[in-house]
């Protein structure tokens, strides 16, 4: 799910960039330093959309540059066991497939597709159902359920299910 | 994190901080992406070079699963959907996956069919049909 947060960041800025831009370089130094990275615990930094409040700068001792406190909305992407999401199918092979929604990548394993879905290998590979009228394949759109989550430090991954009420292929491009 | 273990979006246990912030629907994080991408083609020539791959392939999945264009539209359910006493978690999960019956509804959205929301099938179903009809005019 996509959040709206305040986040806060200690800022360390070099003399250089002081006078009239100063906020002008503290913000686009935040920006490229935050925008695009992933934590545990708020998901990924997608986009700043606004600056609340910038603290007091505090000299350094010794180097010269000075800390600023600076509050930031963004919008995050953090993913959650037990969500319901829409993903789209990016490899398909005999272990499951994954798909991605946004920035996270989602791992469905083959003992959590249903059962009565066929692996089926071969240029385009994918899951059939004996009757061939659902299949997942590459750039299928799929509707999943998150059933857990795995932290590291620069990324966050998932493991999926389809096997549930309601879950499943939503949009099928061979068809579409 | 000790709180990591006992996560659960079905019952609405994702933590305090993401409880209380404000959620997005993908068609209103649509908006606000698009706005900023269109904020950095008019001062650099090369706007897909200064986006963050989290942007680009963000902003790729909510044009792709954005179930309302128009922003007129997307005020309305949300303004619709919060007449129902959803938190902004499952107001979102809702507006993002439109439901189309009851039964799905409540599969996406366990946490709404909990004792004492005062939230009964009936006034799940006339939130789906308010719902669907944002859809058909839209």
């Amino acid at each position: 799910m996509f959040f709206h947060i305040i986040l806060e960041r200690n800022m360390q800025l070099h003399p250089r960039h002081f006078g009239r831009n100063l906020r002008d370089n503290l913000v686009a130094k935040l920006m490229k330093d935050v925008e695009g990275t992933c934590s545990g615990r708020h998901g990924f930094v997608v986009a700043i959309t606004g600056i609340e409040n910038i603290g007091k700068g505090l000299i350094r001792d010794g180097t010269g540059f000075v800390t600023f406190p600076v509050k930031y909305q963004c919008v995050v992407f953090r993913p959650f066991k037990g969500e319901i999401l829409e993903a789209v199918v990016t490899m398909v092979n005999k272990m499951g497939f994954f798909a991605e929604a946004g920035p996270v990548q989602i791992f469905v394993s083959n003992h959590l597709i249903p059962d009565d879905m066929e692996f089926q290998s071969g240029d385009m590979p994918n899951y059939t159902t004996s009757d061939g009228s659902v299949k997942i394949q590459k750039d299928s759109e799929v509707r999943l359920k998150i059933i857990g989550t795995r932290v590291d430090a620069t990324e966050i991954f998932c493991i999926g299910t389809i096997k549930d009420d309601f879950l499943g292929v939503i949009n099928d491009p061979a068809t579409a | 994190m000790s709180g990591e273990e006992e996560e659960n979006a079905a019952e609405l246990k994702i933590g305090d901080e993401f409880l209380k912030a404000k959620c997005l629907m993908n068609c209103e994080v649509s908006l606000i992406l698009e706005h900023k991408y269109e904020q950095l083609r008019q001062m650099s020539e090369d706007p897909l070079n200064q986006v963050s791959q989290v942007f680009e392939k963000s902003l790729q999945y909510v044009k792709r699963f954005s179930r309302y264009k128009n922003p007129d539209a997307v005020r309305q359910v949300r303004e619709i959907l919060s007449r129902y006493h959803l938190t902004e978690f499952e107001l979102c999960v809702l507006g993002n996956l439109c439901p189309e019956t009851v039964e799905e509804a409540i599969a996406m959205v366990p946490s709404m069919k909990t004792k004492g929301r005062g939230l009964d099938e009936e006034a799940i179903e006339k939130m789906l049909n308010d719902l669907s009809l944002i859809k058909t005019f839209e």
